[in-house]
C-alpha cells in the first residue's frame, strides 16, 4: 500500500494556514534550499498538488528527506546520494542525462521511486537507489524535491526554427494526420504538469524528454497508469520526439509567484466568504 | 430552383456523423462515388479538441459549443393538440450536434445493444401476455428486423470503437459478470471493461446482495492502445471526466472523426462538402425515386446535387423534417392515425437518484468517463414479469461517474435550500461522498406523440419548422417511478450511505419539460417496419415510396427501448449497408413489395 493518500476534504489543504509568499531570494546553484523557505511552499498546489503524505509534511520530513538526498539515511544511505546526479536543488547537471527534479509533482516523484523499486521503471542506476530506501525515505526525498523551486539552468545547443515549430505544434495541437494528441491534454497548457500524477515537460531537459520517449515506444517503460505514454510515443518518429522535447525544454512556467499569489488569493476569499 | 446544377454523383449523403460517415466508408469502398454534405464545419479530436482549452465547462457544455444553431433552424413544441406549439429558442432537455462528427463526437460512449424481445415488441408482449395486455392507445410495433439479423453489425459497431466490456452471452452460453440478460453475441468486446471507482463498486455489491445481476456499462472510452477494423488507432482512456458535450483530445473516446472520417477522407471516391445546408430532397416527376438534394452552400447560393441514391443521415429530428419539407412518404395525421412520416415519435424516461456517503468514502467524482458505469439490467425491457405492473417496457439502472464539473455538478441531499449558506455548505460537503445512480428507460410510442410541420414557424431558410407534439405516456410515468423505486432500494442496501434521494423527470402529473437536459435520444418519426401503413421505411431502411431514398439513425426505431441508441442505430445502419450494397445498387428496386 503506497502510503501517500488523498485526502479526505482536499478543501482543508487550502483553507488551512496561509502562509505568505517567501521571497524569491536568488538561489546558488551549489547552496542548499533552507527548509523554512521550502516550507512555506508547501501551501502551493504545485508542490504537492492536493495530495498529502498520511503524515503532515513538517519540517522534521523535509529535514530528513535532505538527508536522504544527501545520501544518508537508515538503511546506510542509497549507496548515492541523490545530489550527486540530480543537485542539492533537484536541476540536474544540465547535461540531460538525469532530469530535472525540482518542483515535479510529489505524488509523482514517490511512484517513480517505487516503480523503479519494483522494476516497473527498470533502470540500472535508479532500482538500486530505491530498493536501498525505506518508505518514509521515499517519502520524504519526494517531499524534499517537490517543495525546491530551483531557477532553470540555460538551455544548450542551438535548434532550428522549425523543429521547435513543429515541436509546438505537436505539443499544443497534436497531429490529426499522424493520430498524436496533443501534449496539452494532460500535460497543461504551457507544460507544467497536471497534478499529482503528471509530471511538468517544461523546462526539462530535451535529452533525458527524448530518452524517455523513445523508452516508452519500446516499450521498456510503460509505468504510467493507463498506458496512455506508450500509445502515442509509438506513433513519434525520432524527429517528433526530439522536436517536441526541444520544444519544451524552452518553455518555461509562469513565475511561482503568481501561480502562488492566485491560489492564496482564492483560498483566503474561500476562508473568509464561503458562506 | 437551384442557383446552379452539380455534376452528378452515385450517393448523396446528408449529413456527417456516425451514420454518414460510415455509409460513406462502406459505400465509396463498394465503387460508389459519395457525396457527403455536412451543414457544419471541418474538425478534428487532435487539433480542436485538446485539453485544457475543451474542459472549458461553460463555453462547452453549458453554451453549447459543439452544438447545433437554433437560430438557424429549430423546432416547436407543444404538450399536445389543443396546444398553440412554439419555438424552442434555446437547447434544453436535448442536445444535436453540427460539424463533422456530428453528435457523435460529444457523447458519452454507452454503447449498448438491444434486447431480443426489444426488436419484436409488440409480438414478444402478446405472446407472453396475451393479446389484451397493450393498451390501444400504445403503438408499439416491431421492428421488422431480428437481433440474430442485427447481431453481426451490433458486433462489427463494437469493434469499430474498441468497446471496453464483459460479455454475459457468448453463443448462448451464460458468463458470470456480463449482463445475463443480453441476447447471445458471437464474440466478447474487443477490450476489457473500465476500472471502477468506490461508488460504483459499492453500487454492484449491494445489487449482488439485494440478488440482481450487476456488470460494467459497455463503454466506447477504450481501455487500452487498440486498432480498429477500418485501421483507427484508439489511445487508452485518462478518466479526465469530459467526454458528454465534449470532443475527445486524447483519442481515448470512439467517435466518427477517428474511428472512420480519418480512414475515408483521401479515398478517391469520397468526398465532403461543409456548411453545406440540405434543404430539400428532390423527387423525379412520377414521384417514386429521389433525384437528389438541394443545398445551401457556404457561399449563401443554393445548388442542385443530382444522385442515383440519397442516404438521410442527418440527426432523427431532421431527417424526419427533411422528409416532411421535401414531401417524402406520407405524413402522419393523428386525426385519422393514417400516414408515416412523423409518427411513432418518442423520447427517454430518466429518473435520478442520489446515494451520499459517510466521510470515509471519497469518490474523487472529477475521475470519470462517460461510459463509467455498473449497471443491472434486471429491470429492462422485459427482463422481469409485467403481469400485474400496469405498464411495459423498463429500464436499466447504473451507478456512473462521467464528471465532477464545477458548474454542473453539485448533489446536494434532500431537503437542502437551493441557494444560500446552507446550499454551499451542502455542495461543499458532499461533492466528494457522492454517487449518481440514474434509470433510464423505455418510452413507448402513441398515436398522440409525434412529428408535423408547423403552420406558423419557418427556420432561416424560409422551410416550415418541424413541430413537436409529446408528452410522457402514463405507461412510461409509471415503469419510471417502478424502477426508480427499484434503484432507490439499492441506494439504500449501498454501505457507507447516509441519505438518498430521487427524482423522476417523468413523474405521474407532471408535464414533460424541455428545458431540463434529460437525454439527446429523441428517436423514431420515420419507423422501420414490415407494413407500409405503420412505417416509414421497410426492413432494410428503403423508403417505401421512394426506392432509392435510404434512411439512417434512430428516426427509425419505431419507439424507443431501455438503452442509449448508438449501438442498436449503428447495428441497424451496417445491416442497410450489407443490403444496399449487395443487393441494391446493382438492380436499383424496392427490396420489398409493399
Amino acid at each position: 500500500m503506497p502510503r501517500i493518500t488523498t485526502p479526505a476534504r482536499p478543501a482543508a489543504l487550502l483553507a488551512g494556514a496561509i502562509a505568505m509568499a517567501a521571497p524569491g531570494a536568488a538561489q546558488d546553484f551549489d547552496t542548499q534550499p533552507s527548509i523554512r523557505e521550502m516550507e512555506s511552499r508547501l501551501e502551493d498546489q504545485h508542490v504537492l498538488f492536493g495530495v498529502e503524505i498520511e503524515s503532515d509534511v513538517t519540517d522534521d520530513l523535509l529535514e530528513l528527506g535532505r538527508l536522504v538526498a544527501m545520501g544518508g539515511a537508515e538503511a546506510g544511505g542509497s549507496g548515492m546520494a541523490c545530489v550527486s546526479c540530480h543537485g542539492a536543488e533537484g536541476r540536474g547537471d544540465g547535461s540531460g542525462a538525469f532530469p530535472r527534479i525540482a518542483g515535479q509533482p510529489g505524488w509523482y516523484l514517490y511512484k517513480q521511486l517505487t516503480d523503479y523499486a519494483s522494476g516497473a521503471r527498470p533502470n540500472r542506476v535508479m532500482s538500486g537507489i530505491a530498493q536501498r530506501l525505506t518508505e518514509t525515505e521515499m517519502e520524504a526525498v519526494s517531499a524534499y524535491y517537490a517543495a525546491i523551486d530551483a531557477p532553470f539552468r540555460p538551455v544548450l545547443g542551438t535548434v532550428d526554427a522549425q523543429t521547435l515549430q513543429w515541436g509546438g505544434q505537436l505539443g499544443a495541437a497534436g497531429s490529426a494526420e499522424l493520430g498524436i494528441p496533443a501534449c496539452v491534454n494532460c500535460h497543461g497548457p504551457q507544460g507544467t504538469g497536471n497534478p499529482p500524477s503528471v509530471p511538468y515537460l517544461a523546462g526539462q531537459y530535451a535529452n533525458y524528454m527524448t530518452h524517455q520517449l523513445q523508452l516508452w515506444k519500446d516499450g521498456t517503460r510503460d509505468n504510467d497508469a493507463m498506458n496512455v505514454m506508450s500509445a502515442i510515443a509509438s506513433k513519434m518518429t525520432e524527429e517528433d520526439m526530439r522536436a517536441v522535447s526541444e520544444y519544451y525544454a524552452r518553455v518555461r512556467p509562469p513565475e511561482r509567484e503568481d501561480l502562488s499569489g492566485t491560489a492564496r488569493t482564492t483560498a483566503a476569499e474561500g476562508a473568509a466568504g464561503g458562506d | 430552383m437551384a442557383d446552379r446544377t452539380l455534376p452528378r454523383t452515385d450517393v448523396v449523403i446528408v449529413g456527417g456523423g456516425w451514420t454518414g460517415l460510415t455509409a460513406a466508408y462502406e459505400l465509396a469502398n463498394a465503387g460508389q462515388r459519395c457525396v457527403v454534405l455536412e451543414r457544419g464545419g471541418p474538425r478534428h479530436d487532435a487539433t480542436h479538441f485538446a485539453g485544457p482549452e475543451e474542459h472549458d465547462e461553460l463555453k462547452y457544455a453549458l453554451r453549447y459549443g459543439h452544438m447545433m444553431d437554433v437560430k438557424r433552424e429549430t423546432l416547436t413544441f407543444r404538450h399536445d393538440r389543443r396546444q398553440q406549439a412554439l419555438p424552442m429558442r434555446r437547447l434544453g432537455s436535448f442536445l444535436p450536434g453540427s460539424g463533422l462528427g456530428g453528435a457523435g463526437i460529444h457523447w458519452n460512449g454507452q454503447l449498448w445493444r438491444p434486447l431480443p424481445s426489444d426488436l419484436r415488441m409488440r409480438s414478444h408482449y402478446t405472446e407472453r401476455y396475451g393479446a389484451d395486455f397493450i393498451p390501444d392507445d400504445i403503438a408499439i410495433q416491431d421492428w421488422g428486423v431480428t437481433y440474430d439479423e442485427l447481431q453481426p453489425h451490433l458486433d462489427f459497431f463494437e469493434r469499430i470503437c474498441g468497446t471496453a466490456g464483459r460479455a454475459g452471452n457468448l453463443d448462448g452460453e451464460a458468463h458470470p459478470g456480463g449482463n445475463p440478460f443480453e441476447g447471445p453475441r458471437t464474440s466478447d468486446y474487443p477490450n476489457p471493461p473500465m476500472q471502477q471507482p468506490i461508488s460504483n463498486t459499492l453500487f454492484g455489491e449491494a445489487a449482488e446482495r439485494l440478488g440482481l445481476n450487476p456488470f460494467p456499462m459497455p463503454s466506447a472510452n477504450v481501455t487500452r492502445a487498440y486498432e480498429n477494423p477500418y485501421g483507427a488507432q484508439l489511445h487508452p482512456c485518462t478518466y479526465c471526466g469530459f467526454c458528454e458535450r465534449f470532443g475527445c483530445g486524447y483519442l481515448a473516446k470512439a467517435d466518427p472523426i477517428i474511428c472512420v472520417y480519418d480512414r475515408i477522407r483521401d479515398h478517391e471516391n469520397f468526398e465532403i462538402r461543409f456548411g453545406a445546408q440540405v434543404l430539400k430532397v428532390e423527387t423525379s416527376q412520377d414521384g417514386r425515386t429521389a433525384t437528389g438534394v438541394t443545398y445551401q452552400g457556404e457561399d449563401g447560393l443554393d445548388y442542385f446535387q443530382p444522385a442515383d441514391t440519397v442516404c438521410l443521415c442527418a440527426y432523427a429530428l431532421w431527417n424526419v423534417h427533411l422528409m416532411l419539407v421535401s414531401g417524402l412518404g406520407r405524413p402522419y395525421d393523428p386525426q385519422t392515425r393514417t400516414g408515416t412520416v412523423g409518427r411513432n415519435y418518442s423520447y427517454q424516461t430518466i429518473a435520478a437518484v442520489d446515494a451520499f456517503f459517510d466521510d470515509e468514502i471519497v469518490t474523487n467524482p472529477f475521475m470519470g468517463a462517460g461510459a463509467l458505469g455498473v449497471v443491472v439490467d434486471d429491470y429492462n425491457g422485459d427482463n422481469f414479469d409485467h403481469s400485474d405492473l400496469g405498464f411495459l417496457g423498463g429500464g436499466y439502472i447504473a451507478c456512473k461517474q462521467y464528471h465532477g464539473r464545477p458548474i454542473s455538478y453539485q448533489p446536494v441531499p434532500e431537503g437542502t435550500p437551493p441557494w444560500g449558506a446552507q446550499w454551499k455548505r451542502a455542495v461543499r460537503e458532499t461533492y466528494g461522498h457522492h454517487g449518481d445512480l440514474v434509470v433510464h428507460g423505455s418510452s413507448v410510442s402513441t398515436p398522440e406523440n409525434y412529428l408535423d410541420l408547423d403552420p406558423t414557424w419557418t427556420d432561416a431558410y424560409g422551410r416550415p419548422l418541424l413541430r413537436m407534439t409529446f408528452n410522457f405516456p402514463e405507461n412510461d410515468r409509471r415503469m419510471s417511478d417502478y424502477v426508480m423505486n427499484r434503484a432507490v432500494e439499492i441506494a439504500q442496501e449501498m454501505e457507507h450511505v447516509t441519505s438518498v434521494a430521487s427524482t423522476n423527470l417523468a413523474a405521474v402529473d407532471s408535464n414533460y419539460s424541455i428545458v431540463p437536459y434529460q437525454t439527446t435520444h429523441n428517436v423514431g418519426g420515420a419507423a422501420i417496419g414490415t407494413d407500409p401503413s405503420t412505417s416509414v421505411v421497410n426492413r432494410y431502411g428503403q423508403m417505401w415510396d421512394h426506392h432509392n431514398v435510404f434512411v439512417f439513425g434512430a428516426c427509425l426505431f419505431p419507439q424507443n427501448l431501455g438503452y442509449n441508441p448508438t449501438g442498436p442505430l449503428m447495428g441497424l445502419a451496417y445491416w442497410t449497408l450489407e443490403h444496399l450494397k449487395g443487393d441494391y445498387l446493382d438492380n436499383p428496386r424496392p427490396l420489398m413489395d409493399a
